[in-house]
């Protein structure tokens, strides 16, 4: 990039071209990778799995269903009792038939609440449960 | 702001300042703002259905039985660590790959016990998986 030339009373001025370029570069790349909609729950700690496969693209159909530590079913972010669950689930197999299910249970979670989620998912035609897990924790 | 005055070569320049000040202020925010997240798996399982009139499954030869319990799991009926039953599998899937496994849960066993199993599954590339609950 040429140099501007200066008069001595702004011989200190700094050339701040490769800065701005080198900050817009970070802005773009922030906002690129900013994911605003934050609709998992953050108190849930998943169980550690190295060797399951990755989720990769995800089907847009995917149901996520999480269950917390005490058994709480929530879908998006939305705390549902068991009932109201069963409708949704119910009312989403009348419109896909069959839709992946991906359950987000705390690591802690009795089997006996992630139970009652999968019962509801075989009680509508869902044979096929995924589970998620953490494959590789960031530091 | 102070204006400073410059010479008429120097006129057509920009005042640079606000934009900067905006623009590392968008920065700071996204900086803050930034979360990293986990690599996610999943572990698939089939779950059958809890049908009392189903015909009583024939007696595969091909069948793995695994009990997860509150305090640790069992395999063909005797108790074992995590790391005997992982070595138990390995050698399992070093013979035949096409073993339909059966997990069946205590209701009181954490989730946790339950992925580790499903985990060690993957690892070995057994992938005829049923989850049971009892």
């Amino acid at each position: 990039m040429g140099r501007q030339k200066r008069s001595s009373t702004a011989g200190c001025a700094v050339d701040m071209t490769p800065m701005i370029d080198v900050v817009f570069q970070l802005i773009i790349f922030f906002i690129v990778t900013i994911k605003m909609e934050q609709s998992i729950n953050e108190d849930i700690r998943l169980a550690k799995a190295e060797y399951g496969p990755m989720i990769e693209e995800e089907d847009p159909r995917t149901m996520v269903v999480e269950i917390d530590q005490r058994g709480w079913i929530s879908i998006h972010g939305a705390q549902l009792s068991r009932a109201k669950f069963q409708k949704i689930m119910i009312g989403r197999a009348k419109r896909y038939r069959q839709f992946p299910v991906l359950i987000r249970a705390d690591r802690r979670t009795d089997h006996k609440d992630v139970r009652a989620v999968m019962d509801i998912c075989s009680k509508i035609g869902i044979w096929r449960i995924n589970f998620a897990a953490i494959k590789q924790e960031v530091t | 702001m102070r204006k400073r005055k410059r010479r008429p070569a120097d006129a057509a320049e920009l005042e640079m300042t606000p934009m900067i000040d905006v623009v590392f202020q968008l920065l700071i925010f996204f900086l803050v703002t930034l979360k990293q997240e986990d690599i996610l798996s999943h572990l698939d399982v089939s779950r059958p259905a809890p049908d009392p009139n189903a015909k009583q499954e024939e007696t595969f030869k091909d069948l793995l039985t695994i009990t997860i319990h509150r305090y640790g799991y069992m395999l063909k009926g005797k108790n074992r660590s995590i790391e005997q039953l992982e070595r138990d599998l390995t050698r399992l899937a070093s013979f035949s790959k096409s073993v339909s496994v059966i997990i069946r849960c205590t209701s009181d066993s954490q989730h946790e016990r339950l992925v580790s199993v499903l985990n060690i599954c993957a690892k070995v590339g057994l992938k005829k998986l049923s989850v049971f609950s009892m």
